[in-house]
């Protein structure tokens, strides 16, 4: 970054000494004004009005092809037989994959120690948030009667029925419901101490009122960051094996099906994979104009950037790895289904969305092995997008070819997706710009009390800490025993 | 009060002259609120309100009256949702042998081109709901051919004609039958005096005693009147033939099941034929292989049919040059000892080495090996000279007698149908005749293009049309009479063989209409008598036998011993040999055009049946369209691509048509179907296909030499049900790898040597990994379909369409992939594409026993019963569509929207009570016709009985003409489905998958040349 002075680049590893997490001159004081500005501007920016005007306009376009989905049928999409799912699972499961950043940086990230995670945390979550409503969405509206979806759910009811446990669409429900209930409660309850502080420095009646609900009575006193941190950890233990297990059960929808290029079981890890590879890369995709809009340059710095994109390089080598496995295993077993469908999505009518998936998913990653495509935040935008489109194509080849030339050459057919199917898709991403323009108006962007307690101001060089915020490092009571406690 | 009103109703009702319906009613308001009769009724009715309709002065009187008013006519606009009301009476006594709700099964005959099909119709409370095949019929023996299938949906469309209409002078008015009646007796005195001249009668052909005797009366009272008999598709040629060769017109009736040796030329005996059903019984029956032998059937054609798909040897040859062929094979005949009649047999018009030639080399040889076990056939299509030849040969080789007989033809003395409306249209335009009644047909439409027959009609100054529709020819007529159908209307009718059939209505005319017996007895003057009345007279006087006998024609559907008598015609001296020098001379010529009826909307007259519009054709699967089928080869040459929209011209006249490539269809062939591209055919047949006829000339009628193909840029999107798209080089030859396990087949020869050669075809088998539940109930359901006996004429579809209220989606869901059928015919092509071998394997749900939608439904809403049945809880579907993705078949069928918002109330009429109308959102598929299998164990059940193998039999395999569906009960070890899944011959398939489907298909014998199996290709 140019804007960041040589001396300080933070991306060398130096032996013997810890690269700095935070540039320039922060103190304690500056990261609450710097965050928190946002958030206090008395009027939104003309840019910000016209992003929104442009999301929420999109948004209701969503809601329009809801509304015409709704009315006329499912047959307003272009599914067909026998591709009777289309782009609402496709666009289902690319959100979720997304989804998956957040949690992943919030909680597995925590768990590892990893400091460097504290400057864009929130901002993870929050998309993971927005991506888990777009992809919720996609599910509800894309049974045949909408109105039937509570038999989903385990209630009793007059029927004497239970909804049938051996279908994967039923983990489904369960997984990503959790994963959202989860996913949000450790968002919120991380965001209460600098909800806290927007609440102090509020001005007007209405925003103290608002944030002072939301910061549920916070002040900051030695009692709540005890409770805070365990809670907090508690959490993040919680959320760990929903970030592996919800997009698992989500390849189980595939896997556990017997068609071939969906019976897999190599699906859940290479799922996993993926969802983490485009979860970062929208993180990156957002990130990266936020941080240069906002002048968050000195929070998240070059080395969070070259962090992301070493990880955005190890999923997406998975994932290419997953993508030529998947063709020796169809070789290897001997089943000339698996076989054909293989060669037929490298080869057949739909080969193109094959290579568009497979050039930005397996071999564009690849540049990142250069650390100038690693720090350079242009690049790193490009490559991000090119991820993001690859992961979706994914979706499409995984759930179209496969099912448009099963086992009986009689039944095969093509799919072709209508003009309603494309404006939801486009929906999606207005209800999911929209939530994020609103967070980037509203709520703190960076977690302020985080990002704190890894300034030096935090006296983090000096010693055996005192004071809060250093939870990632001093779990309480874990001297206990030493000291013969 | 509400009584009162409701009576009020009935009195405006009344006072409205007779209208039927309250939407009448309401057209009429203005003129009828101010009646005196209105007033009167008002009066009485309303007493006190009357003085505010004589002076509606101030504002609150008026508001008062008009609040009245409202109600009484809002509840008069009740009439329009009910039938009339005078003929709504509650039984006193009910009827012997009707309980409400149980279906009743009258036995009744459907006429197509002058043959009867015996069926038997399923009517709940008095609303026909299902066609069946009349298994005593000879022509139907059980099963029911789509067309007639499709009558119910005919009969209810709401597009048939409903009123009379009178044109004069640019107006359009509707008339009642009495005007008509008056009009007719009007007509019938002025025409008595001059004798009938000037006068003609056009009529479809019919085979019913009652239309020949009220014509004989007709041409009795006035002899100088015409009566002119037309068919757009007609077997004349045959009847020329015949009538070449043994001096009188004859009418042939085949016996494949005496034929060990079966040779069709240009003839599709299986699906295009008055008879086919029963051919198709024959065939069926005789090609299971289960005595050690089976008839072998050569098949030389230009397009790809149902007969050429099911032959073992198929020659792929340009209609023109058929009559070579049989030449070729009249003379390797004689070469291999058959004795022929003088002048045939020198001719060898094939160079030896030429596939023709091997056809005819071995054609002949086994021809001549089995000798009166022979049948040589030839299609209508054919010139009167090949079919002079066929006989011959037939005659020459003793088949006459067993494997054809010959009986005299009824009407012997009728012109043929193209010379006769030749001189009909002639006569028109030199005014000679001056008024014309067509009963039934369309020949404004259909007749031969260059006659013009539409102009010299609507010439004409007295013409009268009865019609089922008011269609192009109504349009142009000074009258038109609604034709009662035939599921309403009395009649009689025989079949092809002169078996005769009493038709009886089911249901009184919907729409008032009139057979065409009435319309002519108005005409002899016998306005008085009804269709019942005449139809007894006729059984009366030519078969006797009073009350009983009358009963028993009704009951059993048929008359027994009523069949032409078999004639035994002597060959005249020399005429076969000079037909065949008359064919000799034929020239081979360029690219061919080839109309022929279409196999579903046939002639056009059924292009309003969106059943039938949407049945996939068996060979091209396509639905909605007709199009210009090409060889590859010759798609490629002229490159044409599926899809592309060609010019064919012919003799100055041209029509555009899409191309269709089919494989196996000869070089230098085009294919159009007839029947399609109707102006006036209703809103169904609106869109659907081009219309073939104004390239149709008398010359033309099947086949047109030297037409140019070119090319016009355009596409149109083709609907059809397999290669939505077309198909590239990788998923070919995949298909091609697929197909021999999915269909696997085997000569006879090696069925005898390797009876198991089906088993274990797959490339693994499953093992379960856990112990699989077992089914505990009473019964076992389990189906068998015998790929040997399968023609796949699709009227398993059909059936099932009808039986279990399956919707037509259009034209545009099919092109998306969204048919609905739970029965389709899957159809591949093997072997070498430019000589291809066709295979047809019907596709319901295979009930599997480890059933992969079931599983993965989130909600139940498909289980497993105990009988073995994989059941679908419409009510319980949310519409994931995940069961269809998990189903290795692909028989599931999923409402993308709610197909019968736009079903009309009459059409709601056809609908099976005893089956779930799906709405949309719901996942369906084939549930083994579960309605009839309940129907079945709780008749069993009241007569305290076991069920009794066959008693229980789902729609598809009851109306299957080959016999090829068998359904039962696995648990009776006796019982026919469980000897077929014990054959040697069963397979499932997926097998490998380990779904353990229900239904078992029997692998497909063949019957080749030679020692077949040894190296010997198949054709």
């Amino acid at each position: 970054m140019s804007a960041v002075p040589l001396p300080l680049d933070n991306t060398l590893e130096a032996p013997g000494t810890r690269a700095p997490l935070v540039l320039g001159t922060s103190d304690l004081a500056s990261i609450t004004e710097q965050v928190c500005e946002i958030a206090e501007r008395p009027r939104p920016s003309r840019e910000w009005l016209l992003a929104f005007g442009i999301s929420a306009s999109v948004t209701a376009v969503l809601f329009a092809m809801v509304g015409y989905l709704v009315w006329h049928g499912i047959g307003v999409w272009g599914v067909n037989q026998p591709v009777a799912w289309g782009f609402a699972i496709i666009n289902f499961v690319f959100w979720v994959g997304i989804g998956h950043a957040g949690t992943l940086i919030s909680a597995i990230l925590f768990l590892f120690r990893q400091k460097w995670r504290t400057s864009i945390n929130r901002f993870a979550e929050a998309m993971t948030i927005f991506a888990v409503i777009c992809a919720g969405l996609f599910p509800a509206i894309h049974v045949g009667r909408p109105w039937f979806e509570y038999w989903l759910a385990p209630l009793p009811n007059q029927m004497q029925m239970w909804p049938n446990f051996r279908s994967p669409l039923l983990w489904d429900v369960f997984a990503v419901s959790t994963y959202f209930t989860v996913s949000l409660m450790f968002w919120y309850m991380g965001m209460v101490p600098d909800l806290a502080t927007l609440r102090d420095r509020a001005t007007s009646k209405i925003r103290q009122i608002a944030y002072g609900i939301a910061s549920l009575g916070w002040r900051g006193s030695g009692r709540h960051w005890h409770r805070y941190e365990r809670a907090y950890l508690l959490l993040a233990a919680l959320a760990t094996p929903l970030v592996l297990s919800v997009h698992s059960v989500v390849s189980f929808d595939f896997a556990v099906s017997q068609l071939p290029g969906w019976h897999a079981t190599i699906f859940p890890p290479y799922f996993v994979a993926g969802a983490i590879f485009s979860g970062f890369a929208m993180v990156l995709t957002l990130l990266l104009p936020v941080r240069r809009i906002f002048k968050l340059e000195s929070l998240i710095t070059p080395r969070h950037l070259d962090n992301m994109a070493k990880i955005i390089l190890a999923t997406g080598s998975m994932v290419g790895y997953s993508y030529i496995i998947e063709f020796f295993v169809a070789w290897y077993s001997g089943n000339p289904y698996e076989g054909f469908t293989f060669l037929n999505r490298a080869l057949g009518p739909y080969a193109w969305s094959y290579w568009i998936m497979f050039t930005c998913n397996a071999i564009i990653p690849q540049l990142l092995w250069f650390k100038r495509f690693r720090q350079s935040p242009w690049l790193l935008l490009v490559i991000s997008i090119f991820v993001n489109i690859g992961m979706w194509f994914e979706r499409f080849v995984i759930v179209v070819t496969s099912l448009s030339r099963d086992f009986l050459p009689s039944s095969w057919g093509y799919y072709m997706p209508t003009w309603v199917d494309a404006l939801t898709f486009l929906g999606s991403f207005g209800l999911f710009f929209t939530l994020f323009l609103l967070f980037l108006r509203y709520l703190p962007i960076v977690a302020m009390a985080e990002v704190k307690s890894v300034i030096p101001a935090a006296g983090l060089e000096l010693g055996p800490h005192h004071g809060h915020g250093q939870y990632w490092g001093e779990i309480p009571h874990q001297h206990d025993e030493q000291e013969g406690r | 009060m509400n009584a009162r009103v409701r009576l009020a109703a009935g009195v405006t009702h009344s006072n409205a002259g007779g209208s039927r319906v309250g939407r009448r009613y309401w057209r009429s308001l203005e003129e009828l609120a101010d009646s005196p009769a209105f007033r009167t009724m008002v009066e009485q009715e309303f007493p006190g309100l009357a003085e505010e309709l004589e002076a509606p002065a101030t504002a609150a009187t008026r508001r008062s009256f008009l609040k009245v008013m409202a109600a009484s006519l809002a509840l008069a606009g009740l009439t329009s949702c009910r039938w009339p009301k005078e003929r709504i009476m509650p039984f006193a006594y009910r009827p012997e042998g009707y309980v409400p709700g149980v279906p009743q099964i009258f036995a009744t005959a459907l006429e197509l081109g002058g043959a009867a099909l015996g069926v038997l119709v399923k009517s709940v409370d008095g609303r026909p709901i299902k066609v069946e095949g009349n298994p005593l019929h000879p022509a139907s023996l059980g099963a029911a051919s789509p067309w007639a299938q499709a009558a119910v949906l005919e009969l209810y469309d709401p597009e048939r004609s409903t009123t009379l209409v009178r044109r004069e002078g640019g107006q359009r008015r509707v008339p009642t039958w009495d005007d008509f009646v008056a009009f007719a007796a009007e007509q019938a005195t002025a025409l008595r005096q001059r004798g009938g001249r000037g006068f003609a009668v056009l009529a479809e052909a019919t085979s019913s005693p009652t239309v020949a005797m009220l014509r004989h009366a007709l041409l009795g009272m006035l002899p100088a009147a015409r009566w002119v008999e037309y068919e757009p598709v007609s077997r004349d040629a045959e009847r020329a033939g015949l009538a070449q060769v043994y001096g009188t017109s004859l009418r042939a009736l085949l016996h494949l099941d005496q034929a060990r040796v079966i040779v069709a030329m240009d003839s599709d005996v299986l699906y295009g034929h008055p008879e086919a059903l029963r051919h198709a019984r024959e065939w069926g029956a005789a090609r299971r292989g289960d005595g050690g032998a089976m008839p072998r059937l050569y098949a030389a054609e230009a397009l790809l049919s149902l007969t050429g798909s099911a032959s073992d040897h198929r020659l792929a040859l340009p209609a023109g040059r058929i009559g070579a062929l049989l030449l070729q094979l009249a003379a390797e005949a004689a070469r291999a000892g058959v004795l022929l009649p003088a002048g045939l047999g020198t001719v060898s018009p094939f160079t030896a080495g030429t596939p023709e030639a091997d056809f005819a080399v071995r054609a002949a040889g086994d021809l001549a090996q089995v000798r009166e076990r022979g049948l040589v056939v030839v299609g209508p299509g054919q010139p009167a000279e090949v079919h002079a030849v066929a006989a011959a040969l037939n005659e020459a080789l003793g088949s006459r007698g067993t494997t054809v007989t010959y009986t005299i033809a009824p009407d012997p003395e009728r012109r043929p149908h193209l010379e006769a409306v030749a001189e009909l249209s002639a006569s028109l335009a030199d005014g000679t005749t001056e008024a014309l009644w067509i009963l039934g047909g369309n020949p404004a439409w259909d007749a031969p293009a260059e006659l013009e027959f539409a102009q010299r009609l609507a010439a004409c100054p007295q013409t009268v049309h009865l019609s089922l529709y008011e269609n192009e020819t109504s349009r142009l007529c000074r009258w038109h009479l609604p034709r009662a159908h035939a599921l309403e209307s009395w009649g009689d009718a025989r079949a092809w063989d002169g078996t005769l059939s009493v038709v009886q209505p089911l249901i009184e005319p919907l729409y008032g209409g009139r057979s065409p017996a009435e319309v002519l007895a108005a005409l002899v003057g016998e306005p008085a008598l009804s269709a019942y009345d005449l139809t007894r007279r006729t059984f009366a006087s030519q078969w006797g036998g009073g009350e009983d006998a009358w009963r028993r024609a009704l009951s059993d559907g048929i008359v027994a011993n009523t069949a032409y008598a078999t004639v035994t015609p002597r060959l005249l001296g020399d005429a076969a040999g000079e037909a065949g020098g008359r064919l000799a001379v034929r020239p081979a010529s360029g690219r061919e055009l080839i109309l022929y009826p279409d196999a579903k909307v046939f002639d056009g007259r059924f292009a309003n049946s969106g059943w039938l519009q949407e049945l996939p054709d068996p060979i091209t699967t396509l639905t909605w369209d007709n199009a210009a089928t090409l060889a590859p080869e010759d798609a490629q040459e002229l490159r044409v691509k599926h899809g592309e929209v060609v010019r064919i011209t012919h003799g100055g006249r041209s029509v555009e048509a899409p191309a269709c490539v089919v494989p196996g269809q000869a070089r230098g062939v085009v294919g159009l179907a007839l029947g399609y591209g109707r102006e006036a055919g209703g809103s169904v047949a609106a869109g659907a296909g081009v219309d073939a006829y104004p390239v149709r000339t008398a010359a033309t009628a099947y086949l047109a030499s030297g037409v140019e193909v070119q090319r016009t840029g355009r596409r149109r999107l083709l609907a059809t049900t397999q290669e939505h798209h077309v198909i590239d080089t990788l998923g070919m030859a995949e298909r091609g790898r697929r197909v021999g396990s999915l269909i696997r087949e085997a000569s006879l020869n090696e069925f005898q040597r390797h009876p198991e050669f089906a088993k274990n075809a797959t490339w693994s088998q499953a093992r379960p990994l856990w112990q699989e539940i077992e089914l505990k109930g009473e019964h076992q359901w389990a189906m068998a379909i015998d790929l040997s006996a399968c023609i796949g004429c699709g009227a398993c579809t059909i059936a099932c369409q009808a039986e279990n209220n399956i919707p037509v989606v259009g034209r545009k869901q099919v092109a998306r992939g969204r048919e609905m059928h739970w029965i389709r015919v899957d159809r591949y092509f093997a072997g070498d594409p430019s000589d291809p071998q066709v295979r047809f394997q019907p596709m319901p749900c295979q009930h599997c026993e480890n059933a992969p939608c079931e599983s993965v439904c989130p909600v139940a809403a498909t289980v497993h019963s105990e009988e073995g049945l994989n059941q679908m809880v419409y009510n319980r579907c949310v519409g994931t569509r995940y069961c269809s993705n998990n189903c290795p078949y692909k028989v599931r069928r999923f409402n993308f929207f709610n197909n019968f918002t736009k079903v009309a109330a009459t059409t709601r009429m056809a609908f099976n009570p005893e089956v779930t109308v799906r709405g949309r959102g719901v996942m369906e598929k084939c549930t083994f016709c579960i309605q009839r299998i309940e129907a079945g164990k709780t008749a069993a059940k009241n007569e305290r009985r076991p069920l009794r193998d066959g008693e229980i039999v789902p729609a598809c395999a009851q109306t299957c003409p080959t016999r090829a569906i068998v359904f039962g009960d696995l648990k009776d070890p006796s019982s026919e489905v469980s000897r077929l899944h014990r054959h040697p011959r069963s397979y499932g398939i997926l097998e490998e998958i380990d779904t353990k489907p229900r239904t078992l298909y029997l692998a497909k014998l063949t019957n080749p040349h030679g020692a077949a199996g040894e190296g010997e290709a198949s054709s």
